[in-house]
């Protein structure tokens, strides 16, 4: 770990030497020209210029800076958790330090452990080319895709996997392998005193089979597994555990904001904060159904006066997404009301502000991971309606915490119900918020791996313990 | 009311959820796997699935009633399901029983609700427990109140809710305590009478709080 000055604390992988990291590589193979955010348009209104350049990193928060989130006590229980644990060492091992949900995780996640007396280490493995577009075919063929596994793809698999696993060290307790890209690197397991778990973050629910067949046994001989919905679980002969993905409270996308600031930014976008707003957060791809979005939208409209909100991105640097916001803007035709956001990656403030301005929020996904943009929309109390699909029944219990729906019509009724009946939607909101308070914080997740050390450790002491 | 001669050790637990081999796709399914699921599944699917979603304060029981309205639209089975009060058991294997019985009760005479697929499966999960400490255990009933106000709800869901099963009693560890070592017999039986099912676990350490106060004045 590189050091980390007090005020200006992040999680640092360790440096990769020699060739890519997935971020890298990836960005060589998909995006030779890197995006342009002046291309970034709404339904022709040019965005505001201060979202046209990244912000500076902001400084990762302490335990404490959560307290008044989640309470002393929680905070107190963290403590004590990782009380026993005090000196033993994590690793973490993914592939990319910067961009995607995981690395944005471990950003937070490791320097919190640390704070905790957990020394938590991040190494990021490394690759050519060959290796990412392999992992890249191997992560979509998980997801169902179909993909022809072939011996060189396999040989590139392992060759790269053998690379990193001399070049690493796993001298720590508990090492943790996010996604297939190291898996290989549990062979060095049997010259660790570690215990070994793998943390997958897709969706093994349909994988292509003989991808899954050729990862099954690297997989089999970690000491657990963990997945972020019950249905993408395998059947494996090993633990597998649920940790559900999460959200960080204090981070641009979901801290709290002066109205003023959200004002401004609505200001800048054109949406009118005295009518009522429903918005859907997603890129600019079929499975997030933005023109369903548009559809439930129109036939709300006809009964209900708002506002709909399309903010995402994807269309810049996705030949797909270019097309679909197309689609969008067709769809949504000349309606002075529909305002179509295509935003550079880093307008989290801005989405923030956006999502809070929000009477609605939708998701109305075909398919769906864990669909952290329904997190993030119950976090800040929005009454939400979503599909039930992927992880998102987690975290919308029907009419509790969010509304369920299965169709453009059954939105677009949801729609007209809520913005109807504004004290049951504010009491739906305000469970939904406390259903993410107790289930998908970052606080959350910590408890969770400092409980899995705690488990796991007890597991390799007891005596007669093969693994 | 006199002064306790041990001190209330407040401790909390906190669980990683684990998931299971059994799946249910229909009802008749569910009805298989509830008599052989492992006792853990029983328990973390009604007494710890009240944990996590505390903040409820009406509409949710336990996972079973849940799934039975939203995956299969059977909402006289889940109403029934949710009738059942976890605090009435002091073993799982009653628990397992009752449940067992009501999905049993309702098929017999609605056999083809038994084949109808759930728009979801009900997947059946476990929990591994770790019990802490809290840097709470006050020896006075001011002290008591002091510490229930400022531990987290997972340790008043440790010590309200998951407590008989450990004693076997139908009685929870505020109340053996404020009973036995304080003499409080009507404020422990007036706080075991709290509805869990009809507040959220803020609003039950809220109403064992004012029950102590008013005791305390």
């Amino acid at each position: 770990m590189k050091s980390q000055s007090k005020d200006q604390r992040a999680a640092v992988p360790s440096s990769a030497i020699g060739t890519h990291t997935e971020a890298e590589a990836v960005a060589t193979v998909a995006s030779p020209e890197p995006a342009r955010p002046e291309a970034a348009r709404g339904n022709g209104r040019p965005l505001p210029a201060s979202v046209l350049t990244p912000p500076p990193p902001a400084p990762s928060p302490h335990l404490d800076d959560y307290r008044n989130i989640i309470g002393q006590g929680h905070v107190d229980d963290l403590r004590f958790l990782a009380r026993d644990l005090k000196g033993k060492s994590i690793k973490m091992v993914n592939s990319t330090a910067v961009g995607g949900g995981v690395a944005e995780m471990l950003n937070r996640l490791v320097p919190l452990l640390s704070e905790l007396e957990v020394p938590t280490h991040w190494d990021v493995i490394t690759g050519g080319n060959d290796f990412f577009e392999v992992t890249k075919g191997f992560h979509n063929a998980l997801q169902g895709s179909s993909y022809e596994l072939t011996k060189a793809a396999q040989e590139i698999f392992l060759m790269y996997n053998e690379q990193n696993r001399e070049r690493l060290q796993f001298g720590e307790d508990m090492v943790v392998i996010h996604d297939p890209q190291p898996v290989g690197l549990i062979r060095s397991r049997e010259k660790s005193r570690a215990s070994w778990v793998w943390r997958c973050h897709i969706d093994l629910s349909n994988p292509d089979a003989r991808v899954w067949e050729f990862l099954r046994p690297f997989v089999e001989q970690f000491d657990a597994a963990i997945f972020s919905s019950q249905s993408f679980a395998r059947q494996l002969p090993i633990p597998q555990y649920l940790f559900y993905s999460c959200i960080d409270p204090l981070s641009e996308k979901n801290k709290e904001l002066p109205d003023a600031v959200a004002q401004k930014i609505c200001d800048d976008f054109g949406i009118d904060r005295t009518r009522p707003i429903v918005t859907q957060v997603s890129r600019f791809d079929r499975l997030k159904d933005p023109v369903g979005v548009v559809h439930a939208y129109k036939l709300a409209k006809k009964y209900v006066d708002c506002q709909l909100v399309l903010a995402g991105g994807g269309a810049s640097d996705d030949p797909e997404g270019a097309d679909v916001l197309q689609e969008v803007k067709e769809a949504a035709g000349n309606d002075p009301d529909i305002i179509i956001l295509d935003l550079p990656p880093w307008c989290a403030l801005e989405i923030n502000a956006i999502q809070r301005a929000s009477t609605i929020v939708v998701q109305k996904s075909l398919k769906e991971g864990f669909g952290l943009t329904v997190t993030e929309a119950l976090w800040k109390g929005k009454p939400t309606i979503a599909s039930a699909v992927g992880g998102i029944p987690n975290q919308i219990i029907h009419k509790l915490t969010g509304v369920l729906v299965h169709s453009v019509e059954g939105c677009a009724f949801q729609i007209r119900y809520l913005l109807t009946h504004p004290d049951f939607a504010k009491h739906m909101g305000a469970s939904g918020r406390e259903h993410v308070k107790e289930n998908f914080l970052m606080t959350t997740n910590v408890k969770r791996w400092l409980l899995l050390f705690r488990i796991l450790g007890q597991a390799k002491s007891r005596p007669g313990s093969s693994r | 009311m006199r002064k306790p001669d041990k001190p209330f050790y407040f401790n909390t637990s906190e669980h990683l959820l684990r998931i299971g081999r059994q799946k249910a796709t229909t009802l008749s399914e569910l009805w298989q796997a509830l008599q052989t699921c492992p006792d853990d599944s029983i328990f973390q699917h009604t007494f710890r699935t009240l944990q996590d979603h505390h903040f409820i304060r009406q509409g949710f029981s336990n996972d079973f009633a849940h799934w039975c309205l939203s995956a299969c639209n059977e909402p006289v089975l889940a109403e029934q399901l949710a009738s059942v009060d976890v605090r009435e058991f002091t073993a799982i294997e009653g628990l397992r029983r009752r449940m067992v019985g009501i999905v049993d009760d309702f098929l017999q005479p609605h056999p083809r609700s038994g084949s109808k697929a759930g728009h979801e499966p009900f997947y059946f999960c476990a929990s591994d427990i770790v019990v802490l400490p809290t840097p709470f255990s006050p020896d006075s009933v001011p002290g008591f109140v002091e510490g229930l106000k400022r531990v987290s709800v997972h340790s008043i869901h440790h010590h309200f809710i998951e407590a008989r099963l450990r004693l076997h009693l139908m009685s929870n560890d505020f109340s053996q305590w404020l009973e036995e070592e304080v003499g409080l017999p009507q404020t422990a039986d007036a706080i075991e009478r709290i509805d869990i099912y009809t507040n959220t676990m803020e609003g039950v350490r809220q109403r064992i709080a004012t029950i102590v106060e008013q005791a305390l004045n």
